[in-house]
């Protein structure tokens, strides 16, 4: 198996989907506003 | 030895400049959202204010507006379109975050209800959106690709299904170009025949979750109507979404008994892999606001979060929309989609009415 095979694969292993960032980002921002960095949202 | 060495120089600049592509887009999306948002409250005081009789456009339609403005005249300038394509993950961030203002009792309640409509709709779409193929002598992966596009979730469900029945490319374009096309029709449609028909907040939020394909187009379509409508179009299109997995293996096992797609190994990996993460997110979020662990301002705050990510979402729906594109896919695969999402449109309709009479709504 090639290197670049072999690192394609762990790449692909570790690469989170559309879906898994949108949810850890939105995690975040809930963190973020319940520990009060963000205290207000305007809209 | 060497070439492992060599890899991993080479890597860790990618995500680096996969991010600085994003960037130019992501503000394009944000520039026009917020125009979007600007003219809901300015054109509505300048009418007031010089006595015009001027309907009431909220931002949602304004930014669909203009992002299909832009897209269909000058079009997106390649260095934006990296970044026009985040609209999907601000929509699923967006989801996740609104789950603050649902309380679980209410998931399981509105959800419940849902899932039983949800059931019919996918069931009735599968078989009806396969007959009109097989009427129409489309190729049968195009007929499948169709049906689940029109019977699930729209694009997500397509290209989730392609690479699971090994469909070509051409047909997935094809697919992807009805129901997207078919998709901008339902979020201009929907809200005047719910008007028209003088439907309440939640039996045209039921509706639009039902019956509209597309995720972004039927938090959309539900936003246009009202606030408590799209909470509602979101949930039920929630419910829908989750649904995906148990759909695209049923067709992956179907076509590889015909020995046209690779036998699946292990269902149980494949259905995970194939579920939307973002139901999980979106619940879990409100499994945390219904225990108190956001007090009300914080609610708040997430709750504005979650709008300013449908802004980007829905300035993105217009600028990715581009009509010529479409007409140059094809006419019967629209036309099999378009009398199928008129014939699911009713059901669905239809669907919503009988759970009123039965739930006393």
């Amino acid at each position: 198996m090639s290197a670049e095979v072999e690192a394609g694969k762990t790449a692909s292993r570790w690469k989170l989907s559309l879906d898994t960032w949108a949810v850890l980002v939105a995690f975040l921002l809930a963190l973020l506003v319940r520990i009060g960095v963000f205290k207000h949202v305007p809209w | 030895m060497a070439d492992a060495i060599t890899v991993p120089q080479v890597q860790p600049l990618q995500p680096a400049l996969r991010f600085l592509r994003v960037i130019p887009g992501v503000l394009l999306l944000a520039a026009v959202g917020y125009a979007g948002k600007l003219l809901e409250q300015n054109v509505g005081a300048y009418a007031k204010g010089h006595h015009w009789t001027f309907p009431n456009i909220e931002y949602v339609l304004w930014a669909i507006v203009l992002g299909l403005v832009i897209s269909n005249t000058v079009g997106v300038p390649e260095i934006f379109r990296t970044g026009v394509a985040t609209y999907e993950f601000w929509l699923k961030a967006g989801i996740v975050l609104l789950g603050a203002r649902f309380l679980l009792g209410d998931i399981l309640k509105l959800g419940g209800v849902s899932l039983i409509l949800v059931a019919i709709e996918i069931v009735g779409s599968l078989a009806f959106m396969t007959f009109l193929g097989r009427l129409f002598k489309l190729k049968p992966k195009l007929t499948t690709l169709l049906a689940v596009g029109s019977a699930v979730c729209g694009v997500s469900a397509i290209i989730a299904t392609k690479g699971a029945i090994e469909a070509d490319d051409e047909d997935s374009s094809f697919s992807i170009a009805a129901i997207l096309a078919l998709g901008a029709l339902a979020l201009f449609t929907f809200p005047l025949i719910g008007h028209a028909l003088h439907l309440s907040d939640r039996a045209y939020g039921l509706w639009a979750g039902l019956g509209v394909d597309n995720t972004a187009e039927a938090t959309a379509a539900g936003a246009l109507y009202s606030d408590a409508a799209g909470k509602l179009a979101v949930l039920v299109k929630s419910t829908r979404n989750a649904m995906i997995g148990f759909v695209v293996l049923a067709y992956a096992i179907y076509w590889a008994g015909k020995g046209q797609a690779q036998a699946v190994g292990n269902k149980a990996a494949f259905l995970w892999q194939k579920f939307p993460k973002f139901v999980l997110g979106f619940l879990l979020i409100s499994v945390l606001a219904t225990y108190h662990f956001f007090n009300k301002e914080q609610v708040g705050a997430l709750a504005n979060l979650s709008r300013w990510a449908f802004l980007l979402t829905f300035a993105g729906v217009g600028l990715r929309t581009n009509f010529s594109d479409m007409r140059k896919q094809g006419l019967r695969p629209f036309a099999v989609g378009a009398i199928g999402e008129v014939v699911i449109a009713g059901f669905t309709l239809a669907l919503v009415y009988g759970a009123g009479k039965i739930f006393g709504w």
